[in-house]
């Protein structure tokens, strides 16, 4: 457990700047764009509508049409980190095997009493956990500071914050619901995250290439055949990636529920699954036959990463 | 059973190539082994297997290990360099201390920290900040404060300069050496390391040419110098190996009777380089 969890350290050490840096220069970006928005909006202020006339008439509507506003807006915050945290995670599962085999410091690496096995998986810990962890501390960070700088400007305008802001929107309820959703969206990538450390742990060079080519390639194969066939396009590789894609349990669009508008799980194409952001939706896909498929596939590539990561010292 | 290496029949292929050619070798506890050979002798190959870090054919045994399944657990017990600048460059020094620390359960900070307060490399250097000779002092620093069993170095010194090369040999025969340990070094620069080894194995084409220890050299092989008018005389006693230096022909001799060559010139202990240019050439004729 100890080894583990310095693994996970050196994971950390070593990925500051993308686990670490990234989403605190995301948020800073964020703010400052929030202060740029109000400077813009008072400096209009008399030929528009000003602030204030536009406060009083949004503490006139109905409350709980607010805080269901409030509620969505909290939520997409967190899309925009999410996107992110899908570059960094993507970008480090797959320099994950490869660069200390690029360096040579695997001769290191190996020098020390860790097996294979726990060396990749405290990468894959990091990718999971520490990565999204992260990004949901400073997603949160960047939330409450958004909130008082609204609240401030708020009280300056004679308005309640609290009425106003504050005790809307459910955000401790956001929150919760972005991490588990998060959190089931990295369960989720499992065959993905696989497939990067797999090509990290065997691409001679440029591994982006080698992730990227041969399912493209494949998926191209697949469909020239099957139109050369049927002349149709029927179900091939790029569909069933658009098809995890539209039915992951992640936070990342929006959608109609019922007759209501917000934010939804996955991209609202599919119909096997219930988009409605909720834990027990987000579960339904954990414990999904789609799923079970998932780990099957994300076993034998991460196996296989594994096998070569054995040999990697061999030439 | 106290060899802490045991190989028999160790063979190593690639796909065309055979790097190691069965070998039989066993180490002893309490030894400093050289395993001297030229360049794509197979020696790299040999310490891999050893370390567990490629695969191989026959049986190997590192201190009651199997390498190939057992590599983590092996390395509680044995530490290796595997040449130089291996350390990842972006690491801290204060975190490359903290990590083998939490790995490696026989690693002890305080020696550490007193091996490296006599060197320039302070706890805050990045390892891409420090020079190659730096480097090598940290590695060492960090492997010497591990109490293990078995130390292996492979061409722990290429590329240092001379201060540096000496310092790391001295450092490792004065403060980390004892009966118990052993360590195994393969290097080209033979010169640096013969009056620290007990024990010569020399590799040539996958095959071990010379297993000897340092004592059984200075009983077994002498060096002898004439004038080129003894020459012939000298040849009749049948040397390995035969060189001209400053027009006098330099013989070696392995088993030799000292009284007769005597008579025919000066008598030296050879130089570990000169047994191993012996033993690389002589084959071949």
């Amino acid at each position: 457990m100890n080894r583990l969890l310095a693994l996970v350290k050196r994971e950390f050490w070593e990925n500051k700047g993308a686990f670490r840096t990234t989403p605190l220069v995301f948020a800073g970006v964020l703010l400052g764009a929030q202060v740029m928005f109000l400077i813009t909006f008072n400096h209009f202020d008399n030929e528009f509508q000003s602030l204030k006339e536009l406060l009083h008439f949004i503490s006139t509507q109905d409350v709980a049409l607010r805080s269901k506003v409030l509620y969505e807006i909290n939520m997409s915050l967190s899309v925009l980190f999410a996107m992110i945290l899908a570059f960094v995670v993507f970008f480090y599962l797959l320099g994950s095997l490869y660069d200390d085999r690029k360096d040579r410091s695997i001769l290191f690496w190996k020098s020390l009493p860790a097996s294979d096995t726990m060396t990749i998986g405290s990468k894959l810990l990091s990718a999971m956990v520490v990565a999204p962890l992260i990004f949901w501390v400073v997603y949160i960070l960047t939330h409450i500071l958004i909130m008082l700088l609204f609240s401030v400007v708020i009280l300056t305008l004679g308005e309640n914050p609290w009425t106003l802001l504050l005790s809307l929107g459910s955000p401790f309820k956001v929150w919760s619901l972005v991490l588990a959703s998060w959190f089931a969206q990295a369960i989720w990538a499992l065959p993905l995250y696989g497939w990067l450390m797999l090509v990290s742990s065997f691409a001679p060079r440029i591994p982006l290439l080698f992730a990227i080519l041969p399912p493209v390639v494949l998926g191209v194969l697949e469909l020239w055949i099957d139109f050369l066939k049927t002349f149709t396009v029927n179900d091939n590789l790029f569909g069933l990636f658009g098809k995890w894609f539209a039915n992951s349990p992640l936070i990342m669009s929006a959608d109609n529920h019922g007759d209501e508008f917000g934010v939804a799980l996955g991209a609202p194409l599919t119909s096997e699954f219930d988009h409605a952001v909720t834990i027990s939706n987000m579960l339904d896909r954990l414990f999904s036959s789609d799923m079970l498929i998932n780990l099957v596939i994300a076993a034998i590539f991460l196996g296989a990463a594994l096998w070569l990561r054995r040999r990697a010292t061999e030439s | 059973m106290n060899n802490v290496i045991e190989a028999r029949g160790l063979t190593k292929r690639y796909r065309r190539t055979v790097a190691v050619d069965n070998i039989d070798l066993q180490i002893p506890a309490g030894r400093i082994v050289g395993l001297i050979g030229p360049n794509g002798a197979g020696k790299t190959s040999a310490l891999k297997a050893i370390l567990g870090l490629a695969t191989y054919e026959g049986d190997l045994n590192v201190l009651g290990k199997s390498p190939a399944r057992d590599r983590a657990a092996l390395m509680e017990e044995v530490c290796f360099i595997a040449d130089v600048a291996v350390l990842p460059r972006w690491i801290r020094v204060w975190q490359l201390i903290e990590l083998t620390e939490h790995i490696h359960p026989k690693f002890s900070r305080e020696k550490c920290l007193q091996y490296l307060s006599s060197t320039k490399v302070t706890l805050d250097h990045r390892v891409k900040q420090l020079s190659k000779g730096m480097v090598a002092q940290l590695h060492l620093a960090i492997v010497m404060a591990i109490d293990v069993k078995l130390l292996v170095l492979d061409e722990p010194t290429l590329g240092l300069d001379i201060l540096y090369r000496k310092q790391f040999y001295t450092n490792l025969l004065n403060d980390y050496f004892d009966e118990e340990r052993t360590i195994v070094i393969t290097t080209h620069q033979v010169e640096e390391v013969e009056h620290i080894l007990s024990d010569l194995i020399f590799i040539k084409d996958g095959r071990i040419a010379l297993d000897c220890s340092m004592d059984e050299v200075q009983e077994s092989y002498i060096e002898l110098m004439v004038a080129p008018d003894k020459a012939a005389a000298a040849r009749e006693y049948g040397p390995l190996y035969e060189r001209e230096l400053f027009g006098r022909h330099i013989f070696l001799y392995e088993n030799a009777n000292r009284e007769q060559l005597k008579a025919l010139g000066e008598l030296h202990t050879p130089s570990v380089a000169d047994l191993f240019v012996a033993t690389m050439n002589g084959g071949d004729s």
